[in-house]
């Protein structure tokens, strides 16, 4: 089998492995003269089966519209009348939420930024100056792949209590700093294993330094990759709660996830407040997400194949 | 020493300490630990050799979580592929309207599973939970239940909602690789006279084989490290039916206090992970040589 199959996206930087070429069109001639019914009876069921698969997602957003009064009397299921945002403007003014999001981002950002640089000079080492032991470097960073965080968990847990680092985000911010390394660092090798020698050469000739080659040759065309890691490392970190629920108990350093945790587990916090802190917690990844989409899918692809 | 080599230190000093630090050091301390009865207590551990793992092996707890865990990646390998995959031969063009509905789909992706579980468990509400709503309102109101409470039903709620939100990984993945199937021999295959489903098994699902080695390995890596939606939902219960291996680490580790034994325990997971990842690894190669 090619191995452009056997791999697809094997490079950031092949064209848009997610975008599928033109297929077939799939209407038939003979078809073309069926009912309207039948046309479009295809695009009909795929609505409905969207729809239906998406009911977990109607599910939270519509909760989060409804009084906790109508939610009450009628269940969390009801088709309902009257929307609202109250449940929104409760939980910003009543739970800790602003203080869970700051945290989630000085936790998100340092991470996702630490371990993308970490693994582009890793990758790039790797890929390119191909010092002896290269081989070995790659193969006990990639290895951390397989490492269940619960095998970390056990020790970390005791070295931060040493430090005097829990209950702050010092923990969470170097685990996934380091546990990302693995990831970053396979891609970014994947990708400067596709670019030619020749322009490493030809600016070490031009007189650059192996730093200047990185940072103004290398890392402008690294951009795609570079993107692709970036919204997949954001979304994982993000969403993350393993660590923080280990790591810190004190209200003050949650981070959302675990604060919407902690919401489900009391009694006292209404359905409809749930819902709405459910989805305060999701914008940020959605909306990287959507506006990132195909950097995000060629981040998976890139992750996907074998080192 | 070149120029080239003390670049290559320079650049590799900071994120390789970082992961020698932090991910290589504490993996080796795992296993160190693995081999004392250490505890969270601050008791002096003693080195009692593979003590924790032929307990392990005995209790049946562990075995228990051994079976769910396997039983999970299991249908892991399954379920979403095949969901995936068929939904994914459905939304095989590009339309404006296709790439609507794909864009509504992924959705599920970037969700946590903390959300994932709250609206989950919503659904297996005993009260007025949609299942139970539905089953009562087409008459099969004698099958409603506490879904998440019954240790008959758990384990399968729970897999039912993260088989939900695999599905959405496995369906991104085939439909990039549907993408690279050449359409002239789908063409070529359909002017031999194969029908659609002959095309499909014969040659989409042959030359997807990379692909499904790849869909395949990424849940066997998310059920082995399956903590967070069982958390999120049942903590493990009820009475201990959905305790994966990861939860069952957290238990001994911070409901028992048992360092060593939860050591011993998240090294026999991770001694699964490499050998189902091998064998995966395994079977792609030998597969995509055999096509």
């Amino acid at each position: 089998m090619p191995s452009e199959v056997a791999s697809p996206g094997a490079g950031v930087v092949k064209a848009e492995p997610a975008d599928p070429s033109p297929g077939p069109e799939p209407v038939a001639p003979d078809r073309e003269r069926g009912s309207l019914l039948r046309r479009r009876a295809g695009p009909i069921a795929l609505v409905i089966f969207v729809v239906v698969f998406l009911i977990p997602v109607i599910g939270v957003l519509l909760t989060s519209l409804k009084t906790n009064a109508e939610i009450a009397r009628r269940g969390i299921w009801s088709a309902t009348g009257n929307l609202t945002i109250d449940n929104y403007l409760d939980v910003w003014r009543n739970a800790n939420t602003g203080r869970y999001l700051i945290n989630s981002l000085q936790v998100t950002g340092p991470a996702v930024a630490i371990s993308i640089i970490g693994g582009t000079l890793i990758g790039y080492t790797v890929a390119k100056l191909r010092i002896r032991g290269s081989g070995f470097i790659l193969l006990v960073v990639l290895s951390g792949l397989f490492v269940p965080p619960q095998v970390l968990l056990v020790p970390l847990f005791t070295i931060f209590g040493d430090l005097g680092l829990l209950d702050t985000l010092w923990p969470m911010i170097i685990v996934h700093s380091a546990v990302g390394l693995s990831i970053t660092s396979l891609v970014m090798r994947n990708f400067f294993d596709q670019i030619p020698d020749s322009l490493r050469s030809a600016a070490r000739i031009d007189g650059a330094n192996e730093g200047q080659v990185l940072v103004k040759v290398m890392l402008p065309l690294a951009r795609p990759a570079i993107a692709a890691l970036a919204t997949l490392q954001f979304t994982f970190i993000w969403n993350d709660f393993l660590y923080p629920l280990v790591f810190t108990t004190d209200d003050d350093v949650r981070t959302i996830m675990l604060g919407l945790l902690a919401a489900q587990g009391q009694f006292t916090v209404a359905f409809g407040n749930q819902a709405a802190l459910a989805v305060i917690a999701s914008i940020p990844t959605v909306l990287v997400f959507l506006a990132f989409q195909r950097h995000f899918i060629r981040g998976l692809l890139a992750g996907a194949i074998k080192g | 020493m070149t120029s080239t080599t003390r670049w290559a230190i320079l650049f590799l000093a900071a994120p390789l300490a970082l992961f020698v630090g932090a991910v290589a050091i504490p993996t080796v301390m795992a296993l160190q630990l693995s081999f004392t009865d250490a505890t969270l207590l601050g008791d002096a551990a003693n080195w009692i050799g593979l003590e924790n793992f032929r307990d392990a092996f005995s209790d049946e707890h562990v075995r228990k979580s051994i079976r769910i865990t396997l039983l999970w990646t299991l249908g892991g390998f399954l379920i979403p592929p095949a969901l995936g995959l068929g939904v994914a031969t459905m939304l095989q063009n590009n339309s404006r309207f296709a790439v609507i509905m794909k864009s509504a789909l992924f959705v599920p992706i970037v969700m946590s599973l903390v959300v994932v579980g709250q609206v989950w468990i919503w659904i297996y509400e005993p009260g007025d939970g949609l299942l139970n709503r539905i089953l009562g309102g087409v008459g099969l109101g004698g099958l409603e239940q506490a879904w998440l409470a019954n240790r008959s039903t758990a384990f399968y709620a729970v897999f039912i909602a993260w088989a939900w939100q695999q599905t959405v990984l496995a369906m991104i993945l085939y439909l990039a690789g549907l993408a690279t199937i050449p359409t002239a021999l789908i063409e070529a295959a359909q002017t031999d006279g194969a029908g659609r489903f002959q095309v499909f098994r014969q040659v989409t699902v042959p030359l997807l084989r990379p692909v499904t080695t790849v869909v395949l390995s990424l849940i066997a890596i998310n059920s082995l490290r399956n903590f967070d939606l069982v958390y999120a939902m049942t903590r493990g219960g009820p009475v201990r039916e959905t305790e994966t291996m990861p939860i069952l680490v957290y238990r001994v580790l911070f409901r028992e206090f048992e360092r060593g034994r939860a050591s011993a325990i998240s090294i026999i997971l991770f001694a699964m992970t490499l050998v189902i990842i091998g064998g995966l690894t395994w079977w792609g190669r030998r597969r995509s040589h055999a096509v």
